[in-house]
């Protein structure tokens, strides 16, 4: 007997988050799936580890599109009707944002009220008296756009519907946040839009660049819904994905590199794993970029159009992680540490200027700081804190590094963030070190083997607005039965995004099974 | 509502389109593919490494040293001294015929930066010959690794190093039996410059001809200021250095400062005795907790001793920890059925109850990707379909959710009654 059946309706390349949401889904339909991992576990990089017996979160901040129960946002709602179960755990604020330079020290939390006005414009308000009126206008206006995008995401409608019943986001689709923010709300004070540009680090995009569409999904789901963390760390939503996807009748298999994707006459036909087996399918959708697909993956590479090697060469590429992952031998009260969540400006907030020093190792000023006790306390030993500590530069920032200065560079780099905190603290974090994990660009390229160890896919800059992915999914299926699966995927990065991207992958396969039914 | 003007608002999803399909327009239409942080990422963390011995010497009477080079054109990583390296190793049994493939974990016994000097790179495994029904894979290699012999290895593995940002300046190793290896790496990568920390090693053995390695960490003591070894001899009434065992007194006069204080960092590397007798010394003299850092130990000799261990015989789940020994043999040692699903493919194959469920696919032939054989890494993960099985708390380095969904690391689990198990094909 072999491993593997001759053939499946679809391969997925990639257990991660959005492999797995595709492969469910397609189960659910009845679809025959197989999903090969790379790595002996499922998740990518949504894991965690373990050190001296004590569970560490790899990556996660916090998930958002959960929202409470009693109003699921459509990840929960999603997940729920997929029956994975997850133990989350609310995130106590949305977060603190600290600029000493510009003299902003702000604790701001989630939440609506009926009447359209936002519990954080109350906090701004208190700090900045005058302001309340212009946030809850802007935040207004964020959520019309976001509850227009989650419309779009499951129709499809005209132009002319859209401008009709989608104003906001009509109306605001060709434009960055900066210029948005800049016109609705001409009178805000420098230091509000400061606060009200903390999240641009969880799509790695400055805000004169970003699109206004996804500043308005971030700001309107964190500060609506709240965001979570699960209790099991994100390794539990990776392995109750894995879980239903395996009841669903999904065959996962890890520990498989796919090498080889086989394409003939313009149509994939299946997979050739590191192992050596060829395996037939129908459908492939594909975690690894598509810079890998094109460049190394397909087989023959004659088969890859000049429009596909255009697309991968020409698509921005976002940004890849450092992180520095400490157990700390105190209590986070005594590190004078309060909250889960910290963004921090060492020098004053500006994003223009933090993406440039992206490009560059080290010496970074916007840097995120997630103190695990405060969402998950009984993921910590009594007396210990769980923090990290985590600037999202640019892959080429690596360019200088080899594996001859790997070690000291990562050391290097980690000493310097563990000291920006320290300073700001007024506590010397360094005394306190009971274990630590350096992860590096080099780091997600070795458990994913991701392009250049990005993270968060290509940029939602300007010119690669999900406006326009969208309106143009449809074309850039370069080679029959090929779908990308993964954050460089039309909805973009974050954990709870690629679940969604999982989902949308799936839609697309099975749209496209229908069609051929149909011929 | 209003942006910059109706016109210029509407159009707005029009132009982001356009901009994005001319930014298309403008990319190569050529194969330009590559990738920097993964050739880094492969030469840091390869796969597997085939290698070659060239040297074998005699380190003490019961320990040889095995020099590696790397062959195929593979390169070393590099690593950090006190990480290990797990040996492919397939072992025919003359009698009765089968093939038992497995892995052994060993700390590499050379310095790092031996590893990356580019031709002259190699790297040394020091082995101990095994007693009488313990390392019978130890004693294998003892006995029948050969120059000129070919491996395939996985380095590095562990974080059991020198860690800067988080360790004292001055390092305590205590040491016992080949547990010395990790210490004469990091003494020797002090003495060539690159590692920056102060080496006092307490070895602790019975007599003279059990010392490992001695001439060599001699040799770097009298060259290298930063670096001291001391041999403790518990067997020896005779020797004139330090006598006895790793004690409190010892560790304490070896310390920088108080123990308590934590200018000091202890490393501990040595057989299970040795590691709770250590372990109760460091609790006596305060050391807080993160000044102590214990290499892993492998899986227990006697599972039936570990603590909350319960024998399944006859439907009856009998308590059994110490009282062990009051049961008949044959009732510690049972063999049951081990269902393995591997992609599609179902194997059915014994298990004893004595061994974990790694050893038990080993011994039917079946790889499985153990790396620390200690129930740490992680690397064996595998789901645990059906059956009842013993985990040790000792080498018990699962997840969370991995307990709460059923997954076990094969090298630390031992059956309690017939299983399924589901394993990665490899």
């Amino acid at each position: 007997m072999a491993f593997y059946k001759d053939k499946y309706d679809v391969i997925v390349i990639g257990g991660a988050l959005a492999g797995m949401s595709c492969a469910m889904k397609l189960a659910t339909e009845g679809k025959d799936v197989l999903v090969l991992e790379r790595h002996n576990l499922p998740g990518g990089i949504a894991t965690s580890f373990v050190r001296d017996g004590i569970e560490i979160e790899a990556t996660l901040h916090e998930m958002m599109s959960i929202g409470s129960p009693e109003n699921p946002l459509f990840i929960r709602q999603y997940l729920d009707e997929m029956k994975v179960a997850i133990d989350w755990l609310r995130v106590p604020e949305a977060y603190v944002f600290v600029s000493p330079e510009d003299h902003i020290d702000i604790e701001l939390h989630a939440g609506r009220r009926p009447d359209g006005t936002w519990i954080c414009a109350d906090e701004i308000e208190a700090q900045y008296p005058g302001s309340r009126d212009d946030v809850n206008k802007l935040l207004e206006i964020t959520k019309q756009v976001y509850e227009s995008v989650l419309y779009l995401n499951e129709h499809s409608i005209s132009k002319l519907e859209t401008l009709k019943n989608h104003e906001a986001l009509a109306k605001t689709a060709g434009y960055s946040a900066k210029e948005v923010i800049d016109k609705i709300c001409p009178n805000m004070k420098k230091e509000v839009k400061q606060i009200l540009a903390a999240y641009w680090i969880y799509v790695g995009q400055p805000l004169s660049t970003l699109p206004f569409t996804i500043y308005s999904f971030l700001m309107a789901d964190y500060l609506l819904g709240g965001s979570y963390v699960a209790r099991g760390f994100s390794h539990e939503m990776s392995v109750a994905m894995a879980e239903r996807c395996m009841q669903l009748g999904v065959q996962m298999e890890f520990g498989q590199n796919v090498d080889k994707i086989l394409v003939k006459n313009g149509r994939v036909y299946g997979v050739r794993t590191a192992h050596g087996e060829e395996i037939h399918c129908d459908y492939v959708a594909s975690a690894p970029y598509p810079n890998t697909v094109y460049g190394k993956m397909i087989e023959p590479q004659s088969e890859v159009p000049a429009e596909a090697r255009k697309y991968a060469n020409a698509m921005p590429m976002s940004v890849s992680c450092f992180s520095v992952v400490l157990l700390l031998d105190a209590k986070p009260e005594d590190l004078n540490i309060h909250a889960y969540s910290v963004f921090s400006a060492e020098t004053s907030m500006d994003t223009d200027k933090f993406w440039e020093q992206g490009k560059r190792l080290g010496n970074w000023d916007y840097l995120t700081t997630i103190c695990l006790n405060y969402a998950n306390p009984e993921g910590v030993p009594e007396g210990m804190t769980s923090l990290s500590i985590t600037n999202l530069p640019l892959p080429e920032c690596f360019d200088g590094v080899n594996a001859d200065n790997y070690f000291e560079t990562k050391d290097h780099i980690a000493g310097e963030m563990i000291d920006q905190v320290s300073k700001r603290l007024g506590v010397n974090l360094r005394d306190h070190i009971f274990d630590i994990e350096v992860e590096t660009p080099v780091t997600i390229s070795h458990y994913t083997s991701d392009y250049r160890g990005g993270i968060y896919g290509y940029q939602h800059s300007m010119d690669n607005s999900v406006v326009a992915r969208l309106e143009d999914v449809s074309k850039e299926m370069y080679i029959k039965g090929l779908v990308g699966c993964a954050s460089h995927q039309l909805v973009g990065d974050g954990m709870a995004c690629n679940i969604n991207n999982g989902k949308i992958a799936a839609k697309i396969i099975l749209e496209e099974m229908q069609k051929a039914k149909e011929a | 509502m209003k942006v910059n003007g109706f016109f210029k608002d509407v159009t707005g999803a029009n132009r982001v389109i356009k901009a994005r399909r001319q930014l298309i327009q403008s990319g190569s239409p050529e194969n330009i593919y590559k990738d920097h942080i993964r050739e880094v990422a492969e030469e840091v963390h390869p796969k597997a490494t085939h290698v070659r011995i060239t040297k074998v010497e005699e380190v003490s009477p019961t320990a040889r040293k095995f020099t590696f080079v790397p062959e195929n054109g593979d390169v070393l990583p590099p690593f950090y001294a006190g990480q290990y390296c797990s040996v492919e190793l397939s072992v025919k049994d003359e009698e009765s015929g089968k093939t038992t493939v497995t892995t052994r974990p060993y700390s590499i016994s050379s310095a790092p930066y031996q590893a990356r000097q580019g031709e002259k790179s190699f790297f040394e495994l020091t082995i101990r010959n095994g007693r009488p029904g313990q390392g019978f894979i130890s004693s294998y290699l003892y006995e029948n690794a050969h120059v000129g012999d070919h491996y395939t290895v996985h380095l590095p593995f562990g974080q059991f190093h020198y860690e800067p940002l988080r360790d004292a300046k001055h390092v305590l190793a205590l040491a016992g039996g080949s547990g010395i290896t990790p210490f004469y790496s990091m003494a020797q990568e002090i003495a060539h410059g690159s590692l920056d920390c102060d080496l006092t090693i307490l070895y602790g053995s019975r007599d003279r001809k059990d010392i490992i390695l001695v001439d060599e960490l001699s040799r770097i003591e009298s060259a290298c200021d930063r670096v001291r070894f001391v041999n403790v001899l518990s067997d020896d009434p005779d020797y004139e250095g330090e006598k006895g065992f790793l004690s409190r007194d010892l560790i304490e006069k070896y310390s920088y400062g108080k123990p308590s204080e934590g200018q000091t960092t202890y490393f501990v590397c040595g057989p299970l005795p040795m590691y709770n007798f250590v372990s109760g010394e460091l609790a006596a003299l305060n050391v807080p907790a993160k000044r102590i850092r214990m290499e892993v130990f492998g899986a227990p000799r006697d599972i039936t001793k570990a603590t909350g261990y319960r024998i399944h015989k006859a439907d009856k789940e009998l308590p059994v920890n110490a009282e062990v020994a009051a049961y008949p043999e044959d009732q510690t040692e049972t063999t049951y059925k081990l269902t393995v699903l591997r992609g599609l493919e179902k194997t059915v194959i014994d298990a004893l109850s004595t061994e974990p469920l790694a050893v038990s696919l080993e011994r039917a032939g079946i790889p499985n990707n153990t790396r620390c054989r200690s129930g740490a890494c992680g690397y064996c993960r595998s789901k645990l379909v059906e059956g009842d099985v013993f985990v040790p708390d000792s080498g018990d380095g699962r997840r969370y959710a991995d307990k709460k969904f059923g997954y076990v690391h094969a090298c630390s689990t031992f059956p309690l009654g017939d299983c399924t198990i589901m394993i990665p094909i490899c």
